[in-house]
């Protein structure tokens, strides 16, 4: 997205910043500055041998920025031109409303604690009203049940709960050991050991329901096999589908295996490890979408399975 | 000599000027350039370069106002570098900064805006959740058009819009951007992942942003479109109901019949969205009104049972071998 920073232009960034926070304090410790700029004491004292031969023309001692560093303290004086730090760019305006914003509209949040008044104060800054200029959700999932699984991850507690496979349109009782809870493209996940499947899943909180803390505790493992993103199998059958221009949107969701540019159609395949997941998928591609190999009927027995329902039999009851 | 002295004595250089400075005069005050006066151009010009991708205003004015003739010259003006002081008390700054460290806007840069504000205040370890807000290549732009009231330009589903850019939205792992659309004459949002060309911002403070009440926000992919808005009517059965109704809201349940299954009511202007959302419920739930997205609906699945032949007949490609599609 940008181009890569130069070292120098890394380093230029902290000091832009840095230098003005430590002017307007009296002698902060080093400790302190590299914990507040993120580098080491290394850095740090690379970086400030060079500030103070700093300066402007004719560069005599009364045109130089002082640095001072004693018994592990650091005083800047004279550095006028660096009083106050540089504007935020609208990215980093945007980085920190957005966050702001999205942990504001968590259930739970005090709307006039010090995220509110901090994020108020900052949106006045850039000209904008927190409130109206930046609108993110996380994802949709129950306040309870993520709650709940929050709880239970913190405190490494096993939980029962009811879970809906969208893979195979079925619901099913399991036990599951919560890592942690995680908001990714809008949707609110967890990882966890579950004890069904005898594996590590990545379970999404909004097709959770009735979840129940247990009194087991589990120990997260070390490190977490579980792909945030979704990967097929080797051995999950193969479909080959033909798709129309409005259907190109296939291949930027979904991992295809292979996408071939045809005259008036892009021809792709895709690994697919779940029946109702593969219904879905034809039925929202409908008529622009055919399936060439792999899949014969699917679709047609699919859509008479939903036209059974246009029958008459659910508007009556 | 090192190249971070030689930026940090420009920098210097161009905050301490009262008047613009020449290029050539840069390259002689500031030490660290080449004799050379080619060599030194090229270097000063990568110098200015990475201080305005940093985001250093750095002006370009006429030496002389009167004598145009002597050409151009720079230097940062003071007002428009240095961060107002917001004046956060040091709990703001460490909600702010666990803030960033828990939702983190990817290519965004929420450690060099916390560093700015006053830096780490070491809050951020005690994150209760972590979240990743996926970024786009066009949000900076419209951020920056929002706060400073800019109208932008792009095109979008094959038109050109002008639009004054209210309000970024994150939904469904998607960036939108809602604001008054000048041909279409009514607030609009749209998909940034869509945008046809990189929007263009106008000049600042070109318009006022609406008061009062804001109208209700499409928080929907079937109501993010510009088809005349119609209420339809779903029945969702009984085992999808409470995922439906944490989906769209209990407002949005009309209806509660005996056996747990709900109806619930969709304002749409995207009929794709529409259908896509419905379908993804499989036999799970059924478009009771308005008639004309009914028969829509039973039309599209007729055409993927085969019943009907226009789908297939768009494809215009030969036909290897019957699917179950088309």
């Amino acid at each position: 997205m940008s181009p890569p920073r130069s070292n120098a232009d890394e380093r230029l960034r902290r000091l832009l910043a840095l230098v003005p926070w430590v002017a307007a304090h009296d002698g902060p410790t080093l400790a302190e500055v590299c914990s507040r700029f993120d580098c080491t004491e290394r850095d740090l004292l690379a970086d400030l041998d060079l500030l103070f031969v700093c300066g402007v023309h004719p560069f005599t001692p009364d045109t130089l920025i002082e640095v001072d560093v004693t018994d592990g303290r650091v005083w800047i004086r004279y550095a006028d031109w660096f009083a106050r730090p540089l504007r935020l760019t609208p990215a980093e305006g945007l980085a920190l409303v957005a966050a702001g914003s999205a942990l504001l509209s968590e259930p739970g949040t005090d709307p006039e604690g010090p995220l509110a008044r901090g994020l108020a104060k900052l949106a006045a800054v850039l000209g904008v009203d927190p409130d109206e200029a930046v609108e993110i959700e996380l994802g949709d999932a129950p306040a309870e049940v993520l709650a709940i699984m929050r709880e239970a991850a913190a405190a490494r507690r096993r939980v029962e709960v009811d879970y809906y496979s969208y893979g195979r349109d079925a619901w099913a009782r399991r036990v599951i050991d919560p890592y942690r809870v995680f908001s990714a493209a809008g949707q609110w996940y967890v990882p966890a050991w579950c004890h069904r499947a005898d594996g590590e899943r990545l379970f999404r909180v909004d097709r959770m329901r009735n979840p129940v803390v247990l009194a087991q505790t589990f120990e997260p493992p070390a490190e977490e096999a579980t792909a945030i993103v979704y990967h097929p199998r080797p051995d999950d059958p193969i479909v080959t589908l033909e798709l129309a221009p409005e259907a190109r949107w296939v291949v930027e969701q979904y991992p295809v295996e292979s996408a071939d540019e045809r005259a008036d159609a892009l021809v792709v395949t895709l690994r697919v490890s779940e029946q109702a997941w593969l219904e879905r998928l034809l039925l929202r591609l409908g008529p622009r979408a055919r399936v060439i190999d792999g899949a014969d009927g699917v679709a047609a027995a699919a859509a008479e399975r939903v036209l059974a329902r246009y029958s008459g039999s659910v508007t009556t009851t | 000599m090192n190249r971070l002295e030689r930026l940090i004595n420009l920098v210097a250089a161009l905050l301490d000027a009262d008047r613009p400075l020449s290029r050539h005069e840069l390259t002689v005050l500031v030490p660290g350039y080449d004799a050379n006066e080619q060599a030194a151009r090229r270097a000063f010009e990568r110098d200015k370069e990475a201080l305005r991708s940093m985001g250093i205003p750095i002006a370009v004015e006429l030496l002389d106002a009167d004598d145009p003739n002597l050409g151009e010259g720079y230097r940062i003006p003071r007002e428009q570098y240095e961060l107002p002081d917001p004046g956060l008390a040091p709990d703001e700054l460490a909600a702010l900064h666990l803030a960033a460290s828990t939702v983190r806007l990817e290519g965004m840069g929420g450690t060099e805006a916390i560093w700015k504000l006053g830096g780490s205040t070491g809050g951020g370890a005690a994150t209760v959740a972590g979240a990743a807000l996926e970024g786009n290549e066009h949000l900076a732009v419209l951020f920056g058009a929002v706060s400073e009231r800019r109208t932008v330009r792009f095109h979008y589903r094959g038109a050109a819009r002008t639009v004054d850019p209210y309000r970024l939205a994150y939904r469904n792992g998607f960036w939108y951007l809602a604001g008054f659309d000048h041909d279409k004459a009514s607030e609009r949002s749209y998909r940034l992942d869509r945008f046809e060309s990189a929007p263009e911002a106008g000049e600042p403070k070109a318009f006022e942003r609406p008061t009062g009440e804001a109208p209700s926000r499409p928080s929907h992919p079937w109501e993010m479109g510009e088809e005349e808005a119609r209420d339809a009517r779903v029945w969702i059965d009984a085992e999808q109901a409470p995922w439906a109704q944490a989906k769209l809201g209990a407002d949005a349940v009309v209806e509660r019949r005996p056996d747990g299954s709900v109806v619930v009511g969709m304002r749409v202007t995207n009929t794709d969205a529409f259908r896509s959302f419905v379908l993804g419920f499989l036999d799970h739930a059924e478009v009771l009104a308005p008639p004309d997205l009914r028969t829509a609906m039973i039309t599209w699945l007729r055409e993927v049972c085969g019943v009907g032949a226009a789908g297939a007949a768009q494809l215009r490609t030969p036909r290897k071998k019957s699917g179950g599609g088309g």
